[in-house]
């Protein structure tokens, strides 16, 4: 379980020591389910900080753009801290700089599940111990946390933090792999006009605003190859063809370096599935490769580590 | 006339090792199949294999050098790790099997690319045409289809 106390307690140690310059967390949002990420810069603005299933970014996401000098504390779940480590690999960011306190994470909630699911406003949600408390106008609705953790909580393989400064709370081991679900083994169990079909009409729906992209902590490249225009590398309009090309090729940049936390997913507008591509590629690499993304701040993606060791496999 | 299979080659520029088959590619490739010189299949992005696919063609044929043999060290074997990744992606979103194929070219096969090329056409002829990916009928038509 979470310890908030402790975990805002951290935080403003760190600020008040100057071991960090920011710290990074989750604030309440405006909006009810709807947790916001914060930057706290003051020792006594630490007790804004909360932690909570709506929490449904990934904080590593905000760290591009941020000064190379500037030191900053994150609070990490599982895929957030696999993320910063992929960074650190990727030299995005450097390890020293970052201040990592581990907190564990029961999954991240599917809002729009839970509104679905109740059909009326909410007027407020909170969280206790394996059930959501949802009020409305006329009254309290009790969920069972289980039945809406987003898809991609659901198949996490590490939901605590790796390699942390400092871990708050108590950390349950990680799940058996092989007991999860795995979208992308079901998908490839169908045939492959039905698989097109569904690829098909997901990437219709899609609208080209590339929330998926921001969202996104793997996605830091200045220029995006949807947004260069001396060659157009593929279309930029919302037609079959772009869209499309937008969803193979974002999925095939993240093949190795996904750190499947479904931030896209959460962050579509349209609920367009994406965590079936990306989970095939990096089963892929695990398979191929044995390459586990964001295990250390070492390892290159299998894509930026090909040797001569795979001589053999030309002729397979 | 029976419709042929249009097919993109992307051939790096260094893997036929004989000067026939290079003059053979470069001037007497078959009207349905186009080619596509590049530097070393390291240049080869995995969005051209798909270009190809939505520009109308129905089989990408990517023949490269064998390892230990790149002009420019280990471009091929990157290209490889890329590549096949991706027809694999493409494969699991409900492409058919078989529409990329990869030659890779040792210094002592003459001839190959031709016989390649036959069994490559031979194969997409019985696939038939290939719908899937396909996006821009405009450059299709641009692009040298033969109907």
């Amino acid at each position: 379980m979470i310890d908030m106390d402790a975990l805002r307690k951290e935080a403003s140690r760190i600020l008040a020591e100057k071991v960090v310059d920011v710290v990074l967390g989750f604030e309440d949002g405006s909006l009810p389910m709807r947790a916001q990420p914060v930057f706290i810069q003051k020792p006594a603005e630490a007790k804004k900080l909360i932690l909570n299933g709506f929490c449904g970014n990934n904080l590593a996401a905000l760290l591009k753009g941020r000064p190379k000098t500037e030191k900053i504390g994150v609070i990490c779940r599982g895929c957030e801290s696999r993320a910063m480590h992929a960074l650190v690999v990727e030299q995005q960011i450097v390890r020293e700089n970052l201040y990592l306190i581990g907190v564990p994470c029961q999954g991240i909630l599917d809002w729009r599940e839970i509104s679905h699911a109740i059909g009326k406003e909410i007027i407020k949600a909170s969280e206790d111990g394996q059930d959501v408390i949802i009020t409305c106008a006329d009254g309290q609705r009790k969920l069972a946390r289980s039945e809406f953790l987003h898809s991609a909580c659901r198949q996490c393989r590490q939901p605590n933090p790796l390699d942390v400064n400092v871990g708050i709370g108590e950390f349950p081991a990680n799940p058996d792999p092989a007991a999860l679900p795995s979208a992308a083994v079901e998908f490839s169990a169908q045939p492959a006009e039905k698989r097109y079909a569904f690829f098909e009409e997901e990437t219709d729906r899609c609208i080209r605003c590339y929330a998926c992209r921001e969202a996104c902590p793997m996605c830091y490249c200045a220029e995006c190859f949807v947004d260069h225009i001396t060659p157009r590398w593929c279309e930029s309009m919302v037609s079959p063809g772009g869209t499309q090309a937008w969803h193979i090729i974002r999925a095939f940049h993240q093949t190795g370096r996904c750190v499947e936390c479904g931030a896209c997913e959460r962050a579509c507008p349209m609920e367009i599935k994406m965590e079936y591509i990306t989970d095939k590629l990096n089963q892929d690499m695990r398979d191929m490769y044995g390459f586990e993304v964001g295990a250390n701040d070492q390892d290159q993606p299998p894509f930026a580590a090909f040797s001569l060791d795979d001589r053999n496999r030309f002729l397979e | 006339m029976k419709r042929k299979p249009v097919i993109i080659l992307f051939q790096c520029q260094y893997c036929l090792a004989a000067a026939e088959d290079q003059s053979w590619v470069e001037t007497q490739l078959p009207e349905n199949v186009k080619l596509i010189k590049t530097p070393c299949t390291g240049r080869i992005s995995p969005l051209f294999i798909l270009n190809a696919f939505q520009s109308g063609a129905d089989g990408v044929l990517v023949s490269g050098c064998m390892p230990e043999k790149c002009h420019y060290i280990k471009g091929n074997l990157g290209a490889r790790r890329q590549l096949e990744e991706f027809t694999r992606l493409l494969e699991y979103l409900g492409m058919d099997a078989g529409r990329v194929r990869f030659v890779w070219m040792g210094i002592d096969e003459r001839g190959k690319i031709q016989k390649e090329l036959a069994s490559f056409e031979q194969e997409l002829t019985a696939l038939g045409r290939s719908p899937k990916f396909a996006a821009r009928p405009v450059m299709a038509k641009a692009g040298g289809s033969h109907d």
